[in-house]
């Protein structure tokens, strides 16, 4: 019996060749983008499980709550939270570290580079469990001249020697240190969110000048891990937080008498598990994940099977008139409607069987462009019983999937209806279920198109939008604050300048697209207000407008030759004196003010402390002097902020450069001045295009991965309509032989063809319209500058045009075909 | 109407080589009635696929109304025959999808008339064949003598001068096909010209001419005094 379903099955197979190739490569793309997905999606929910404390260890997030402003969103607590959260849950925290990302300048012989090192506590080696090659954690965790290096930072300076004892140099602010090698460490899997190439021990008598690293409690610079004791509850920690900052933060009394420190510093806090997929906020060690972006790629991974199977229910559906016979043979014979539906379910899992071997010989093909549009490093492991598991899942649901109705089709066919009457047994119900399951695939496809569309015109729109200076030509140097370099800024400035090409060079804190955060609360003298009011500090110098060649709205930019221009400098002042000074404010700024237009702004002041100590400040006056528009120099991704444009030598950390002619050229010009005058700072440099294209690469790999998952999604839905079309063609030959006869064209039959499979692309779009536009619009909120909405409704007519176009061509060939062939033969043999 | 002149047709396969007609010589006169005899493969339905312009005969000519049309193209002999040519066959050839008063506005659906006088064309025709109260009906409701009294109606709602009938009665019993042959009778006394291929000798008396064919040849021509 089995043999006979066997051989019947296969030569099935083999006599309808396209029906066949038409399922099995549909099935197989269905099935590898599902194993691809599958793969992604079993690695993002892998992060962070291997640790030996996973369950118990916490993470404290930060979120500043500025009034007018949009909440400042950090992963990152202030270092004296430490202290204080062991403290304030004594019951309920067993230890607590540090992780604090520096980038110090690391000597080793005659090698320098920069590198970013962790400062952390000691309590590390503790609550993680690192892989060690040699040495000891504990010891290199002990004081504030021992490192921990990780494998390949190792390798790097030590090559396959013995790291342990020897001797590298750090420079960090204005500390240069010799630092043991104590312990050396296999390098952390790729599935977690801690990054540490290299460790030290947090000393903060290093950072007394410092005082924002590890300090101050306005100040957020460290990852802040914490461990539960044993069967604590999460929620004990959790629902004290708002105590815990009321507790330990002072608010500064000119923002209010009133405000709690829980209403200006929100904590949260999350398991370190879940950390990958529920993005927090600014401030991670490395890109994380996205738990919407996996339902969204589940989602898709789904709904092209779907597509795949629904191929197999239609034309498997669409052919039963052809196996009609066989099956009333069979009836005839004796089978009973059960062994027919097994039959027919068993041929389907074949096929689908089939389908699988091919598509894993897909997935082989594919998984390293995949993994590295992801940035992973995925693996497709065969010995591992659960991915064998769910594929037999997979081969079985689909194949029972798509031939369920078949399969109730068939079996119910009455024997003798069939056998006399020598017509099509098939009823209305199938016909309309096809149907139906078109529109299905088209309304899916179509959406993806639209989904697609979006955001590569997201993309496009934020990449292209006017950042209120000239991002072109233009590049950063970076570094020139560290010590080594910021003794020699002036005479930098001069040689760069002079190098052909360079048109105009500016000194500024901040470069463009860091997403750094600076704020200043400052009041304003003389009003009724004596609130205080938080901006975003940009440092610059004189020649930062015209670099970046932003036009001044009102007033002047700040000029050698007038003495006061600036932030004035607290040295030699008197304690509680007010100095003066002036400033430059973007157009945000003047609303936050209250300082109406940048006309009316002009000489109005703004005060701020410029040194001093509690109770003794030493304050400034700065008077407005010009007014520029706002600028997303900051970030793209965020909404402009209110600034001021200080005037300050202090911390010009980037040197901007703009150029013009061949950028390698004068990028090496640059390099030799650099070197030539500075030789303990590693040169490093950034185009400034770039580093704000960079903000978008994130989108990037979702376009690029969507517009993947897209075309497969069209094209195995184009599959299916293909051997639909050729199927309909064969069963309306008659139809279309008397149509010939009574005179209609090759024309006119080929356009009532491809209108009969118009109809259900057209009906797909409607549906498949608002579908796209209400996910796509919720996802474009995420950004607070975004294409405009009626952009979507071209795109959408766009898609449903690209649809149709692809339906049109798929059907078109073979109608054309059906369309020239001789009325005579399908009138003469019925 | 139309003659035959030396015409032959040859199907060839990979290997096989089949003679289907023969240098073929035959003359219908406009208004003619001709019966086409002959055994099961002796050419009768070629012949008649040649006439209808729906095969193109290998060699000879073929003149229609004085016109050579054995090399036309395609789609000029698509043309020809949608303005001067109605078809029914044995198997009625009705489309299952579309009723009655469809299956027959299909012949005009393709000659660019109006609507209206579609309509009014259509009542008018099947007024004749006498089917008008089954108008709305599909076909899989009407008995075999209905659908063919639908076929003939398609095949002259275009006014067509020429009706070309392949076995119009092989699937009717003998009642019904007494009907079908009246009705072309009846269509032939108004002056359309009809070819029909058939089996029964009975049905080919109504015809004015017969012509026998074997194997590809035409062998005798009957001529009948009319009734």
């Amino acid at each position: 019996m089995f043999q006979n379903y066997l051989s019947v099955a296969f030569r099935n197979l083999i006599k309808n060749k396209l029906y066949s190739a038409i399922n099995i490569i549909g099935l197989a793309v269905g099935l590898m983008s599902c194993v691809l997905i599958m793969l992604f999606v079993r690695d993002e929910f892998s992060y962070d499980k291997f640790w030996k404390n996973a369950d118990s260890i916490y993470r404290l997030h930060t979120t500043f709550a500025v009034p007018g402003r949009e909440p400042f969103v950090t992963v990152v607590a202030q270092g004296p939270a430490k202290e204080a959260l062991q403290r304030f849950f004594p019951n309920e925290i067993e230890a607590t570290t540090r992780m604090n990302g520096m980038s110090p300048v690391v000597r080793r012989d005659d090698k320098t580079f920069q590198e970013t090192i962790y400062w952390t506590d000691p309590e590390t080696a503790d609550m993680f469990d690192f892989d060690l090659i040699a040495g000891d954690m504990h010891q290199a965790l002990a004081d504030n001249s021992s490192i921990a290096l990780s494998e390949s930072m190792a390798e790097k300076y030590f090559g396959t020697d013995n790291a342990i004892g020897e001797v590298l140099t750090l420079t960090f602010y204005s500390i240069t240190r010799d630092y043991r090698v104590a312990a050396v460490y296999r390098d952390l899997p790729h599935n977690t969110v801690i990054d540490l190439p290299a460790m030290v021990r947090i000393d903060e008598k290093d950072f007394e000048e410092q005082s924002w690293e590890f300090a101050q409690w306005f100040s957020v610079n460290s990852v802040l891990f914490y461990e539960l004791k044993p069967g604590v509850n999460i929620d004990l920690v959790r629902n004290r937080l708002d105590d815990f900052a009321n507790a330990n933060i002072e608010i500064p009394s000119q923002l209010g008498r009133d405000i709690k420190a829980s209403d200006f510093i929100k904590y949260s806090t999350l398991a370190l598990p879940e950390i990958q997929l529920h993005p927090a906020g600014g401030g991670e060690m490395k890109p994380t994940g996205d738990i919407k972006k996996v339902q969204i790629f589940i989602a898709i991974a789904g709904l092209i099977l779907l597509i795949a199977c629904i191929n197999f229910m239609n034309l498997a559906t669409a052919k039963s008139i052809q196996r009609a016979r066989e099956v009333a043979l069979r009836k005839v014979l004796g089978a009973r409607r059960s062994q027919l539906i097994v039959q027919f379910l068993g041929e389907s899992v074949l096929l689908a069987l089939i389908g699988l071997v091919l598509g894993l010989v897909l997935v082989e093909a594919t998984l390293p462009a995949f993994s590295e549009m992801l940035g992973k490093e995925l693996a497709f492991n065969y010995a591992d019983g659960m991915t064998g598991l769910i594929l037999l899942g997979l081969v079985i649901a689909v194949g029972v999937m798509g031939g369920i109705y078949p399969a109730l089709v068939l079996s119910g066919f009455l024997p003798a209806r069939v056998l006399k009457a020598n017509k099509s047994a098939e009823t209305g119900g199938s016909a309309i279920l096809r149907n139906v399951l078109v529109v299905t695939q088209f309304t899916i496809s179509i959406a993806l198109i639209i989904g697609t569309a979006v955001v590569y015109g997201q993309m496009f729109y934020a990449t292209s939008m006017d950042p209120g200076f000239n991002k072109d030509n233009l590049l950063v140097v970076r570094g020139t604050s560290r010590s080594g370099a910021s003794d020699k800024q002036e005479a930098l400035r001069e040689e760069i300048l002079r190098l052909p090409g360079v048109t105009s060079v500016a000194y500024s804190g901040d470069r463009p697209a860091s997403g750094n955060e600076n704020n200043t609360s400052v009041t304003v003298p003389g009003s009724e207000n004596t609130e205080s009011v938080l901006l975003g500090v940009q440092t610059v110098d004189y020649d930062f407008f015209s670099t970046y060649q932003i036009q001044f709205l009102a007033g002047r930019n700040y000029n050698r030759d007038f003495a006061t221009d600036g932030r004035p400098s607290a040295e030699g002042a008197k304690p509680g004196e007010i100095l003066n000074g002036t400033i430059i404010l973007n157009e945000s700024a003047l609303g936050r003010l209250g300082f109406g237009t940048p006309q009316e702004a002009l000489g109005k002041a703004v005060r701020l402390g410029v040194g001093g100590e509690p109770g003794a400040r030493i304050q400034a006056d700065l008077q407005v002097i010009g007014v520029v528009p706002d600028t997303h120099f900051q970030s793209l991704r965020r909404m402009v902020r209110p600034e001021m444009y200080m005037m300050d030598t202090d911390n010009h950390n980037n040197l901007s450069v703009r150029f013009s002619g061949d950028p390698a050229r004068l990028v090496s010009a640059i390099e030799g001045v650099w070197k030539s005058m500075i030789t303990n700072v590693p040169f490093s440099y950034e185009f400034v295009d770039e580093a704000m294209a960079e903000e978008f690469t994130q989108e990037q790999a979702l376009a690029k991965l969507l517009t993947g998952f897209s075309v497969l999604a069209v094209a195995i839905a184009c599959l299916g309509l293909y051997g639909l079309a050729s199927y309909t063609a064969a069963r309306r030959t008659k139809e279309i032989g008397i149509r010939k006869v009574l005179g209609a064209s090759v024309l006119d039959i080929v356009r009532l063809l491809i209108w009969q499979f118009s109809k259900p692309v057209l009906l797909a779009n409607i549906i498949a319209w608002p579908i796209a536009v209400w996910g796509m619009m919720s996802w474009l909120e995420t950004f607070p500058y975004r294409l405009d909405t009626w952009v979507l409704g071209p795109l959408c007519i766009g898609a449903g045009v690209v649809a149709l176009l692809i339906a049109w061509v798929t059907v078109g060939g073979n109608a054309a075909k059906v369309a020239r062939s001789n009325p005579i033969k399908a009138l003469r043999y019925e | 109407m139309l003659k035959l002149h030396n015409l032959s047709k040859v199907y060839r396969t990979d290997e096989v080589e089949t003679v289907a007609l023969n240098s073929v010589n035959v003359e219908i006169e406009t208004g003619e009635f001709v019966a086409i005899m002959g055994p099961s493969g002796c050419g009768k339905s070629t012949l008649l696929n040649i006439i209808g312009m729906l095969d193109s005969p290998s060699s000879g000519n073929y003149f229609f109304m004085d016109e050579d049309v054995a090399g036309y193209s395609e789609a000029k002999l698509g043309n020809i025959r949608k303005q001067h040519i109605g078809f029914i066959f044995q198997s009625f050839n009705l489309i299952d999808e579309l009723t009655v008063a469809e299956n027959i506005e299909l012949a005009l659906l393709y000659h660019n008339i109006p609507a209206s006088e579609r309509r009014d064309r259509v009542a008018r025709v099947m007024d004749k064949v006498g089917i008008a109260h089954r108008a709305k009906h599909m076909p899989s409701q009407l008995s075999g003598g209905q659908q063919q009294r639908v076929a003939v109606a398609r095949a002259v709602v275009g006014d067509q001068a020429m009706i070309l009938a392949d076995e119009p009665t092989g699937n009717l019993d003998s009642a019904h096909g007494q009907e079908v042959m009246e009705m072309l009778q009846a269509l032939n006394e108004e002056g359309t010209t009809i070819v029909m291929v058939t089996h029964s000798p009975a049905h080919a008396d109504y015809a004015r001419r017969t012509i026998n064919l074997f194997d590809g040849h035409v062998v005798t021509e009957n001529l009948r005094a009319a009734v």
